[in-house]
């Protein structure tokens, strides 16, 4: 036998017991040769372009799950961000779009198509400034668009009155959305510095970048890493580093076969994999329980922040070993509603927004899937958005912003999706006002770092 | 097989570059069955030389006669070949693994999957066949 016994028996261990699955193949379509300046025939244009090229997305997934035996949770479609498709538009006409896109992602049987954008991080163009203030229509009128903002980057600096505007219309959006606890706010991120190739939902777009159609895979697998540190037990700092490393390894080879063998029934090239450890609210599935398995007694004690640091640089470090195509987010994701362990921590009051805040500093993305009181201003939105973007600017990182100020709701309550954007407490945000500061307006220039050249 | 429109195109424009202005129904014919012969020819290469049919079987459950010997009837039934077995009893607990190549057999995997599922129903015992690249991306470099 070419394999040892072992090997075969940790594999259906993996898929089987410890939740091992693709979290997502991302088809990311270019749909920039779809502009015109008659909305109509816009429209056509790009149902028309995404159908043909994701029809059969689902289909060619579901084979090549049942093929390796991996399950692929998810079957996604990004687009090239909207705003450059429709820059001579106006805000009802997004709106229109975005009912396309829905269209479209139910006749193909997907859950959520992304690219609902716009890039503002130096500044608006005319059609930019349209799409962000359509956003609350698209995103209460629709079910399936996810829609992102990127608000400021390393190499611009960060654009406050983008802020400020992004801070408004969340606030719409829950509102608009408050039969279904403001869900709207679900499905919007702001981002610092953005990635064009990210294949996880909602923050996913095809980048200007990219080819003209590209299929990208997001992995999962924190049961996975869970297990293996179980596993362990009491070993140093290093060993436990090899003890991920070596998990993460195995988990990115069969990801990146998945994603290339999808693509391949495609025809289209393959993008990257992106090594993201992403939890589910199932149990056992859990970032939370990494971290509690590594030592610190619930996520928000002191270490936290430390053990996190650790296992996001185990991961990329075995990605990057892995696979010649990392790319996207590629760290640990810690959404509050979408992980157990950490609604855990959130109800019982250990996990704060600051120490969240700290957290998303060594890990990628954010502030992620996290409901504030419905009462919170617009500025202090503005603020959190801002001290998460500040952080991604300085350290040259993506970060990204998911609140949900829970439309009617207060601290103690819940948001709840069930599925897989799970159910969140509404947590405690400080009351101290920054009106004076964001409300300046203008733009936070580039920092030292993005004078590299 | 299915030609994509990309395809199409192509064979269509070989067939106004060489025909030109001397195009008859019976020359078109001709053409166009010898760009599709080609096609195929090249579809047919790359499909050998990519998929290898090598698949694990691996079954898991409680020991009881008869689990082997219905496994393998199976796949003996949809001429499959085993290549290679190894099985364990921990306790009363039975594990197999086999490696399997599908090459030969009229069935598409989905298919021994589907036949293997109503043994693994009688029998009470999981089975689960994965192709072998898998656990070769996995676990060789």
């Amino acid at each position: 036998m070419p394999y040892e016994f072992d090997e075969i028996v940790e594999t259906i261990r993996m898929t089987e017991v410890e939740h091992f699955d693709i979290r997502t193949v991302t088809l990311g379509i270019n749909l920039r040769d779809c502009a015109d300046r008659n909305v109509y025939v816009t429209k056509q244009k790009i149902y028309d372009k995404i159908m043909k090229y994701g029809e059969s997305h689902v289909k060619f997934a579901n084979e090549v799950e049942n093929k390796y035996g991996v399950a692929i949770a998810n079957k996604r479609i990004s687009v090239t961000p909207i705003s450059n498709v429709g820059d001579s538009f106006q805000a009802d006409e997004f709106v229109e779009i975005a009912k396309t896109l829905d269209k479209a992602a139910i006749e193909m049987g997907i859950d959520y198509i992304a690219g609902y954008s716009a890039l503002v991080q130096k500044g608006f163009t005319k059609g930019e400034y349209q799409l962000v203030k359509s956003i609350p229509a698209a995103l209460s009128e629709t079910k399936r668009v996810c829609s992102s903002v990127n608000v400021g980057s390393t190499k611009s600096g960060i654009n406050i009155d983008a802020v400020n505007m992004v801070s408004e219309v969340i606030k719409e959006t829950a509102e608009r959305t408050k039969e279904n606890d403001s869900i709207g706010c679900a499905k919007l991120v702001v981002f610092c510095n953005a990635v064009e190739d990210n294949p996880f939902v909602a923050g996913a777009f095809h980048g200007v970048s990219e080819p003209e159609v590209v299929l990208n895979v997001g992995i999962s697998g924190p049961g996975v890493v869970l297990y293996a540190i179980k596993e362990a037990g009491a070993v140093s700092m290093q060993q436990l580093a090899e003890v991920i490393k070596k998990t993460v390894f195995k988990i990115t080879r069969a990801g990146e076969l998945i994603g290339r063998k999808v693509a391949e029934r495609h025809n289209v090239p393959f993008g990257i994999v992106d090594i993201s450890l992403a939890p589910t609210p199932a149990p056992g599935d859990s970032i939370a329980d990494i971290l509690q398995a590594m030592g610190v007694e619930y996520v928000g004690a002191p270490g936290t922040t430390a053990a996190l640091a650790m296992l996001n640089d185990c991961v990329k470090k075995a990605g990057l070993m892995a696979s010649s195509s990392v790319g996207g987010m590629s760290g640990a994701f810690i959404p509050v509603s979408e992980d157990a362990g950490m609604i855990y921590a959130a109800e019982k009051g250990y996990l704060s927004l600051e120490k969240l805040e700290a957290m998303t500093a060594v890990c990628s993305v954010g502030l992620d899937m996290i409901a504030i009181p419905g009462d919170t201003p617009a500025t202090t939105i503005a603020g959190i958005i801002a001290d998460e973007s500040a952080i991604g600017m300085i350290n040259d990182k993506t970060t990204a912003v998911r609140v949900i100020p829970a439309y009617g709701k207060k601290v103690g309550d819940y948001v709840d999706y069930g599925g897989l954007l799970g159910k969140a407490p509404i947590m405690r945000v400080r009351e101290l006002r920054c009106d004076n500061f964001v409300l300046r307006g203008g733009r936070i220039p580039a920092p030292m770092r993005s004078l590299t050249n | 097989m299915i030609l994509s429109e990309e395809k199409l195109r192509e064979v269509a424009v070989t067939a106004i570059n060489e025909l030109g202005t001397k195009a008859t129904p019976e020359l078109v014919k001709n053409i166009i069955e010898k760009s599709l012969e080609k096609i195929e020819g090249a579809a047919k290469e790359t499909k050998q030389t990519q998929n290898s049919g090598r698949v694990i079987l691996t079954a898991f459950g409680i020991n009881q006669p008869g689990v082997v010997s219905s496994i393998s009837q199976s796949l003996s039934d949809a001429n499959c070949d085993i290549l290679d077995i190894s099985q364990k009893i921990m306790q009363e607990f039975f594990t197999m693994i086999m490696m399997i190549d599908i090459t030969n057999s009229p069935k598409s995997l989905k298919d021994i999957q589907d036949d293997m599922n109503k043994i693994s129903e009688s029998l009470k015992v999981k089975i689960y066949l994965q192709h072998e690249d898998l656990f070769k991306n996995m676990y060789r470099i």
